[in-house]
C-alpha cells in the first residue's frame, strides 16, 4: 500500500504526528533559510469503544482514526495498552453482530491485518458510531476501493507500468478493461501517442459508465489502422451495455485534429472505428492558452483597462477558452450521467485539455472531489500522477522564459473550478482561498507536489522523500480553507452554465496586485457567515448557562424567585 | 426537410398535431377578479406555450383580457415548478395590461405577421399571439383549436386595452372608485390604508409633520418646512410641502419660484450630521437673472450650514447621459438580453454588453454620487443638484447620495421613505418614464436604473442593507401594476387633479380628502403574503442594534455621531506581497512602486485628486455598515444584474446554483440565532419551554423547521428564484425551425414602424 495514483493524498508524505520536515528547496536554488512546516494529520474519528484483546478480554478505551493510522488508548486504569497500527496495515475490515445482537460486546467490527493480527472492536448499536468507524476505515485504508468501487468485474488493476515500461508519463498503477490484456495493451500503446493507452479515470456508482482517458492515436497521413486498438476501445464500450456506442471526446477543434495527421497522429474516423462516436470540443493548445493570458496581464496590469474594459477583456479570449473547456466537460458529464454512455477523452498528448476535461467533469459528476480531500486527490490522481507537465509547463527553475512548452493549463483549470464554485456557492467545501493557495504554490517550488513532469520522474527524484507535500500545509490549516456555505450533497450532478453572461474574470487572483480593484477581505459574505456562528455558539453558550442557573435554582428552595431581567443580560438584535 | 409547406404550416413538432384540445373541465374556468375588474373579451381553448423545444409541457385554457391584465386560466398544474411566489394581485399565467410592451399576432398559414398597436384592423385570423413585457417576459399563446373570430377579437382588445390614451382609463381609477362606492355603503369612511400594511409605517412625504420628522432626524437646523405650495399654488410639480434654509421668507420664494424651470425652486433633500445640506433644484429660466437669483439662494444654504461653508454646485445635465442616452442603453440591453438569440450573443457578448452602454451609465451615476458623497463628508460643502427640470437626473443622485451616506435608507422602510421623497412627491414623471399610456416618446427607465445602481451597493455591500435583491427586483415589477397610486402618475398633483376630476365625473364623495387615496405599493400585503414577503429581508444585514461578536465577545453596534466623522484612520503602513497601504502609495521617489500610477485618469486638478485619495482611503478599510458605503467602481466592480435581467432567460438558469443557495445556507443559520435571542429574552422560572418553531413566525423565508427544512439546498433553487423562466418564450424554439428565417428574429418585431403595415 506504498505510492499508487489513487492513493490518499497525504502518504505523499505523511509521518503519523507532527513533524518538522526542512522543504525541498533545491530547485529554487536558495537555500539560504531552510523553511519549517508542520505536518498534521487529518483527524477523522474520535469515540469510545471496547477492545477485545484476545489476551486480557475486553478492554474500553478510546479509539482515533486519522488518515495515516488507528489508535488505541485505553481508558481503564490498570492496563496501559496502546494500539499504534497503520492504515495501510489493513487487509479485510468486516461487521460483526447485527441489529438483534443481544450479547454484550457481540455488535462491532473485525479487522484482519496484513501484519499476522486480528483486531476486534465492539460498539454500541446507537448513534451509528460502528457505520461511521466502518466508513472511514474503508475509505482511508483503501481509498482506491472507495473512489471508484475497483476493481469489479469489468475493470482491473494492471501493474504493467510498475517500472515505467509501457508508458514513462503515466503511473505505476492502471485501471484497464478486465478483457484486456496486458499483452493487449503492448500492441494499443503503439498506437497511441506516447503511448498513453485508454485507461480509466472514472467510473459511474450507479451506471457503471466510465471516463476513459488517453492520447491521440497515430493514424498519420496514410490512415494507419490498429486492430487492438479498436478492439481494445470496443472492449472498453462493452463494459457498458446501456447504450451501443462509445463516445469518443477529442479536446481539440477539427482543423488541429486533422493537422496532426501529418506529424503521426490524428483521430478515430467513423468507418474505422464502427461503435464510436466521435466529437471534437473546439478547445485550443497550449499556445493560444498562453498568449490569452498574457493579453489578460496587459488589460490588468499595473493598470487596469478602465474605459472599455468588457471589450478589452473580450479581445483577450481568455473566458472564451474557459467556457469553451467547461463546455467540454459538462458535455463529458452530461453523456455519462444522463446520455448513459461511457467515454474516452483524448486530446493530442492526452496531458493537457484532456486533464482538465476529466477532472472538470469528475468534479461535476461527482461530490467527493467537491470537499477538500477529494480535491487534492483529483488533483493528485487527474493531474499529477497521469502526467501533466508542470515542470515544462511552468518552468520551475528555468531561466528560459519563451519556452514554447510553458503553459497556463493547470491555471485555467483552476479558474474553471472557482467559475464552478461562483455559480455553486454550497457546493464546493473549500474556498476561493484554496483555490489560490494552491495557484501560489504552483509556482512556489516550497513544496513537493507540482515538481517535475510524472511520476517517474518523481519517483527518480525520491520527491516524497525529499519534500513537504502541498496537501499537508493545507490539511493542516483545514479552517482556513472551507467554505462556510458548502452543504454537503451526495449524488447531486452539478451542471455549470458555460455562458458568457455568467462566467467572469477572477479579479482577486488576476487583479490582486492592484490595490485600487482589490476586494474586501475577507469576503462580506462569508464573514457575515462567521460572525452568525459566532453568535449562535454565544447564545447556546448563555442558554446553558441560564438553564444550569435554573437547575440550580429549582433544586435550591430557598432561593428567592430573582426577575427575568436580573438573570440575563438583556441581548437585543433587530429582529 | 423534404415537406417544407408542412413547415410552415405548423412550425410546432408534427406530433404535438395529436395533443388532444381541452376537454371538458371539472369547474368552470373562472377569472379571479378584482374590484372594478371587468372582462373585455375571452377565448376557450387556447394553448400557452412552456417550454421552448417541446410542446409537451403545453397548457390548454381560456385566455381573457380584461380592463387591468390578460389572464391564462387553465387547470392544468405548472409543469416544472416546485415552487410558488405568487403575486396576490395575479395569477401565474397574467400580465398585466401596463407591463405589456408589445403585441405581435401571427398567422403561419398565410405566413403574416402583425405588430398590433390601438384600434387597428386585423386582415388575418391569428393563429399565434405573442407578448412582449415590459418586464422582459415573452409569453406566447397558439389559436390553433380556439374560435377564429374570438381569437381575433381577444388579440385586438388586448391591443387597445394595453394602450390607453388617457390616464384616467388606467385601472387603479375603476378600482378604487370601486372601492369609494363600496365603502360609503359602510359606515366608516376611509376606505384604504395610506402607506400601512407594514409594521413600520412608510413616510409619504405628503405631510408637514412627515418633513418636519425628516429635519429632525437629521438634525438639520437652518432648514425649515415651508407651506407655500399647499394646494400646488406655486408649483404643479413640487409637494405641497418642502423644506428650505430658514433665513429664506415664504414671500421671497414666492419671488424666486417664477425663475425657476416648472417653478422648482430649491428645496432641501438632506443633512450630513456635520452640517452640508443637499439640495436640488430647477434651472433658472433667464440667463440674466441666473447669476443674481443663484447668488441669493447658495447665500441662504450657506448662512444655514453651520460653518457657513460654501455651496458646491453639480450641474447634472453636464456630467451625466440624459434620460434619451438611458433609454437607448435600456432598449439595447434588453434586445441583448432577451430578444437576441442567446447562443448567436455569445461570442461578441462582452463587448455587446458594453456597446449598450447600461453599465457605462451605472457607473456613471455612482461615480458622481460617491464623488458628492466626499464633498458633503469630507469638503464639508452643501451640494446643490442642479438640472434643467430637475425630475430625473437629481432623483437618480439625491437618492444615491443618501442611501451612501445614511444606513437608515439601507433599512426597508427608509429605502421606501427615500423613494417617496426624491422621486414620487419630488415630481418623477413614472407615468411618462414608465409609459403607461399610449406610446410616448417620454419613455425612459431612470428609476430601474436607481434600483439597478442600489443593486451595485448591495451586492458590494450586502452586510449594509436590510432588503434583498428580490425586494428590489418585485419593487420594479410593481411599477408595472396600474393599481397602485404610487407609480401612476408624473407629479402629486397631477394625482389629486385627475382623481378630482374623476371623482366628480364618478359621482364620489372625496370629503375633506385631496384627491382619491390610490392604494400604495408600500402595503406589500396586497401583493404578497406574509410569508412571501420575509423573501425581502436580507439574511446578510447587521442593522445598527444587532449584535455582533468581537474578540469573543457579543457587543451592540450603535450609531453614533462618530460613524459620520471624516476622521482619516488609514491602515498602518506595511508592504506585504507587493500590496502597498495607500498612504504610501505617492510619497517615495525613485522606487519600484512609481511605475503603478496613482490614478487611471491623470489627475486634472487637486479637486480630483483629493477624490481619488477619498476612495482609495476608504477602499482600503472595511465598510463601516452603519456610516457611509462607497462603491467600487472599477469595470470590474461594475456588474450586470442578473436576477433582474435573466430571470425569464431559460437558458441562463443556474439550477440548484446561483448566490440564493449561500443566502438560503446563511438563513438557516440567522434563524436560529434569532431562536436563540428570543429564547434568551424569554422570562423564566419553571421549566424552560423548548424554542419551538411555532412561537413566532420567522421573519426570514428559510428558516430551520420550515418546510424547507432538508439538510441540503432545496431542489427549487436556482439563479433565477424566486422567478421562474417556466413559461417564458426564449429564443432557441424559434431558431431552430424555419420559422425562424421567416421571422428573421425579434428585432424586427419590436421596431413596429417596420412591420406595422404589413397585414
Amino acid at each position: 500500500m506504498t505510492v499508487i495514483f489513487f492513493s490518499s493524498v497525504p502518504s505523499q508524505n505523511y509521518f503519523g504526528k507532527k513533524m518538522w520536515i526542512i522543504s525541498f528547496k533545491a530547485l529554487t536554488g536558495a537555500i539560504s533559510s531552510y523553511e519549517t512546516l508542520p505536518v498534521l494529520a487529518l483527524d477523522l474519528f474520535n469515540k469510545e469503544v471496547i477492545y477485545i484483546c484476545p489476551f486480557n478480554g475486553p478492554i474500553k478505551g478510546r479509539v482515533y482514526i486519522t488518515n495515516y493510522r488507528l489508535y488505541l488508548r485505553s481508558l481503564e486504569t490498570d492496563s496501559a495498552l496502546i494500539l499504534d497500527v497503520p492504515l495501510g496495515v489493513i487487509s479485510r475490515i468486516e461487521k460483526m453482530g447485527g441489529a438483534t445482537s443481544r450479547g454484550e460486546n457481540s455488535y462491532g467490527l473485525d479487522i484482519t491485518c496484513k501484519d499476522l493480527r486480528n483486531l476486534r472492536f465492539a460498539l454500541k448499536q446507537e448513534g451509528h458510531s460502528r457505520r461511521d468507524m466502518f466508513e472511514i476505515l474503508t475509505r482511508y485504508a483503501f481509498p482506491l476501493a472507495h473512489s471508484l468501487g475497483l476493481p469489479n468485474h469489468h475493470w482491473r488493476i494492471t501493474f504493467i507500468n510498475k517500472c515505467y515500461k509501457l508508458c514513462d508519463t503515466y503511473p505505476a498503477l492502471l485501471v484497464v478493461p478486465y478483457r484486456a490484456s496486458d499483452e493487449d495493451l503492448r500492441k494499443v500503446a503503439t498506437f497511441r501517442s506516447r503511448n498513453r493507452i485508454p485507461v480509466l479515470s472514472w467510473i459511474h456508482p450507479e451506471n457503471k459508465t466510465v471516463i476513459v482517458r488517453c492520447s491521440q492515436p497515430l493514424v498519420g497521413m496514410g490512415g494507419k489502422r490498429n486492430k487492438e486498438d479498436e478492439r481494445y476501445l470496443d472492449v472498453i464500450r462493452e463494459t457498458n451495455r446501456q447504450v451501443n456506442k462509445l463516445t469518443i471526446y477529442d479536446a481539440r477543434p477539427n482543423v488541429n485534429a486533422v493537422a496532426n495527421k501529418a506529424t503521426g497522429g490524428g483521430y478515430e474516423s467513423d468507418d474505422v472505428y464502427h461503435n464510436a462516436e466521435l466529437f471534437f470540443l473546439d478547445i485550443h493548445n497550449i499556445h493560444v492558452m498562453r498568449e490569452s493570458l498574457k493579453k489578460v496581464k496587459d488589460i490588468v496590469y499595473p493598470n487596469v483597462e478602465e474605459s472599455h474594459w468588457l471589450s478589452s477583456l473580450e479581445s483577450t479570449h481568455w473566458l472564451e477558452h474557459i467556457k469553451l473547456v467547461l463546455t467540454g466537460a459538462i458535455q463529458v458529464a452530461d453523456r455519462v450521467s444522463s446520455g448513459k454512455s461511457s467515454v474516452v477523452v483524448h486530446c493530442s498528448d492526452g496531458w493537457d485539455r484532456t486533464a482538465q476535461l476529466t477532472s472538470l467533469a469528475m468534479l461535476m459528476l461527482d461530490s467527493f472531489y467537491r470537499s477538500i480531500e477529494g480535491f487534492e486527490i483529483l488533483v493528485q490522481k487527474e493531474w499529477i500522477s497521469f502526467g501533466h507537465k508542470f515542470a515544462s509547463r511552468i518552468g520551475h527553475g528555468d531561466k528560459n522564459h519563451a519556452d514554447a512548452d510553458r503553459s497556463p493549463i493547470f491555471l485555467q483549470f483552476i479558474d474553471c473550478v472557482w467559475q464552478m464554485s461562483k455559480q455553486f456557492p454550497t457546493a464546493f467545501e473549500f474556498n476561493e482561498r484554496f483555490l489560490i493557495t494552491i495557484l501560489d504554490h504552483l509556482y512556489s517550488c516550497r513544496f513537493g507536489t507540482f515538481l517535475y513532469n510524472c511520476e517517474s520522474a518523481r519517483e527518480k527524484q525520491k520527491v516524497t522523500e525529499r519534500t513537504v507535500s502541498l496537501w499537508s500545509l493545507i490539511n493542516s490549516n483545514k479552517d482556513k480553507f472551507k467554505n462556510p456555505f458548502y452543504t454537503k450533497e451526495i449524488n447531486r450532478v452539478l451542471y455549470p452554465v458555460a455562458s458568457m453572461r455568467h462566467l467572469e474574470l477572477w479579479v482577486n487572483y488576476y487583479i490582486r496586485w492592484n490595490p485600487r480593484i482589490k476586494q474586501q477581505q475577507p469576503n462580506p459574505v462569508e464573514q457575515r457567515y462567521m460572525e452568525l456562528l459566532a453568535l449562535r455558539d454565544e447564545y447556546i453558550k448563555r442558554l446553558d448557562e441560564l438553564q444550569f442557573a435554573n437547575s440550580a435554582k429549582l433544586s435550591d428552595p430557598s432561593a428567592s424567585p430573582s426577575s427575568p431581567s436580573q438573570m440575563m443580560p438583556h441581548v437585543q438584535t433587530h429582529f | 426537410m423534404e415537406d417544407l409547406n408542412f413547415m410552415y404550416l405548423s412550425y410546432l413538432t408534427p406530433w404535438v398535431k395529436v395533443v388532444q384540445p381541452l376537454k371538458v373541465t371539472r369547474s368552470p374556468l373562472r377569472l379571479e377578479r378584482r374590484e372594478g375588474e371587468i372582462v373585455v373579451n375571452e377565448v376557450n381553448f387556447v394553448r400557452k406555450c412552456i417550454a421552448s423545444d417541446t410542446s409537451q409541457y403545453d397548457l390548454w385554457g381560456k385566455l381573457i383580457c380584461s380592463n387591468f391584465k390578460i389572464s391564462f386560466i387553465t387547470d392544468d398544474p405548472m409543469p416544472l415548478q416546485k415552487f410558488h411566489y405568487r403575486n396576490l394581485l395575479l395569477g401565474e399565467h397574467d400580465v398585466p395590461l401596463t407591463c405589456i410592451e408589445q403585441i405581435v399576432t401571427l398567422n403561419d398559414h398565410k405566413r403574416k405577421q402583425k405588430v398590433l398597436g390601438p384600434n387597428q384592423k386585423l386582415k388575418f385570423n391569428p393563429t399565434e399571439l405573442i407578448i412582449y413585457c415590459k418586464d422582459f417576459r415573452i409569453v406566447r399563446f397558439r389559436f390553433d383549436e380556439s374560435g377564429p373570430e374570438s381569437a381575433k377579437k381577444v388579440c385586438l382588445a388586448i391591443a387597445h386595452y394595453s394602450q390607453p390614451t388617457d390616464l384616467q382609463l388606467l385601472f387603479a381609477f375603476e378600482y378604487v372608485g370601486k372601492k369609494y362606492h363600496n365603502s360609503a355603503s359602510k359606515a366608516n369612511g376611509a376606505p384604504l390604508g395610506a402607506g400601512g400594511g407594514s409594521s413600520q409605517k412608510t413616510p409619504l412625504f405628503e405631510t408637514y409633520s412627515d418633513w418636519d420628522r425628516e429635519v429632525k432626524r437629521t438634525s438639520a437646523s437652518g432648514w425649515r418646512v415651508c407651506s407655500i405650495n399647499e394646494g400646488y399654488m406655486i408649483s404643479t410639480c413640487l409637494p405641497e410641502y418642502f423644506v428650505v434654509p430658514s433665513s429664506l421668507a415664504d414671500q421671497d420664494l414666492k419671488v424666486f419660484s417664477h425663475s425657476f424651470v416648472g417653478r422648482r425652486m430649491p428645496f432641501w433633500c438632506w443633512s450630513h450630521s456635520n452640517g452640508s445640506a443637499l439640495v436640488r433644484t430647477a434651472l433658472v429660466r433667464d440667463v440674466l437673472q441666473q447669476r443674481k437669483i443663484e447668488q441669493r439662494i447658495y447665500n441662504a444654504i450657506t448662512k444655514s450650514h453651520p460653518q457657513r461653508s460654501d455651496v458646491y454646485k453639480s450641474d447634472l445635465d453636464k456630467t451625466l447621459p440624459n434620460i434619451q442616452d438611458i433609454q437607448v442603453a435600456f432598449v439595447k440591453l434588453k434586445q441583448l438580453c432577451v430578444n437576441e438569440p442567446f447562443e448567436e450573443t455569445e461570442e461578441k457578448w462582452l463587448s455587446s454588453l458594453e456597446n449598450t452602454r447600461w453599465l457605462e451609465y451605472v457607473r456613471a451615476f455612482l461615480k458622481h454620487a460617491a464623488e458628492l458623497v466626499y464633498v458633503l463628508e469630507s469638503k464639508r460643502l452643501s451640494v446643490v443638484l442642479q438640472e434643467e427640470e430637475g425630475r430625473d437626473l437629481s432623483c437618480i443622485i439625491a437618492s444615491l447620495v443618501q442611501v451612501m451616506l445614511d444606513p437608515y435608507f439601507r433599512t426597508i422602510t427608509g429605502f421606501q421613505s427615500l423613494i417617496q421623497k426624491e422621486w414620487v412627491m419630488a415630481g418623477y414623471p413614472f407615468l411618462d418614464r414608465c409609459n403607461h399610456l399610449k406610446r410616448s416618446e417620454k419613455e425612459a427607465p431612470v428609476f430601474l436604473l436607481f434600483l439597478d445602481t442600489t443593486w451595485q451597493l448591495l451586492e458590494q455591500c450586502p452586510a449594509a442593507f436590510e432588503f434583498s435583491e428580490t425586494y428590489l427586483a418585485v419593487l420594479h415589477d410593481s411599477t408595472r401594476v396600474a393599481l397602485f397610486g404610487t407609480f401612476l402618475f408624473n407629479s402629486p398633483h397631477q394625482r389629486v387633479q385627475q382623481s378630482t376630476e374623476f371623482a366628480i365625473s364618478k359621482n364620489i364623495q372625496l370629503g375633506d380628502e385631496k384627491g382619491l387615496k390610490f392604494p400604495s405599493v408600500w402595503d406589500w400585503s396586497l401583493q404578497f403574503t406574509p410569508k412571501d414577503r420575509t423573501l425581502f429581508h436580507n439574511p446578510f444585514y447587521i442593522g445598527k442594534s444587532t449584535p455582533c461578536v468581537q474578540n469573543g465577545s457579543v457587543k451592540s453596534f450603535k450609531r453614533t455621531k462618530k460613524s459620520y466623522s471624516s476622521t482619516l484612520r488609514g491602515m498602518p503602513a506595511s508592504l506585504k506581497n507587493g500590496i502597498i497601504s495607500e498612504q504610501e502609495l505617492r510619497p517615495r521617489r525613485n522606487s519600484l512602486i512609481l511605475q503603478v500610477k496613482p490614478a487611471p485618469l491623470e489627475p486634472r486638478d487637486s479637486q480630483d485628486w483629493d477624490v481619488e485619495q477619498f476612495f482609495q482611503e476608504r477602499a482600503s478599510r472595511p465598510a463601516d455598515l452603519h456610516g457611509t458605503i462607497l462603491p467600487r467602481l472599477s469595470g470590474a466592480h461594475i456588474k450586470l444584474w442578473k436576477l433582474c435581467y435573466f430571470r425569464w432567460v431559460p437558458e441562463a438558469q443556474i439550477q440548484h446554483g446561483g448566490f440564493i443557495t449561500a443566502f438560503h445556507k446563511l438563513s438557516l443559520l440567522a434563524d436560529e440565532v434569532d431562536v436563540l435571542s428570543r429564547a434568551l429574552r424569554q422570562p423564566r422560572g419553571g421549566p424552560t419551554p423548548a424554542p419551538g418553531p411555532e412561537q413566532a413566525p420567522s421573519r426570514l423565508y428559510f428558516h430551520a423547521g420550515g418546510p424547507h427544512d432538508t439538510p441540503g439546498t432545496p431542489d427549487f433553487l436556482s439563479s433565477s428564484f424566486p422567478f421562474s423562466p417556466v413559461g417564458n418564450l426564449c429564443r432557441r424554439s424559434i431558431s431552430g425551425t424555419p420559422l425562424s428565417k421567416f421571422l428573421s428574429g425579434a428585432k424586427i418585431w419590436l421596431s413596429t414602424e417596420t412591420l406595422a403595415n404589413e397585414d
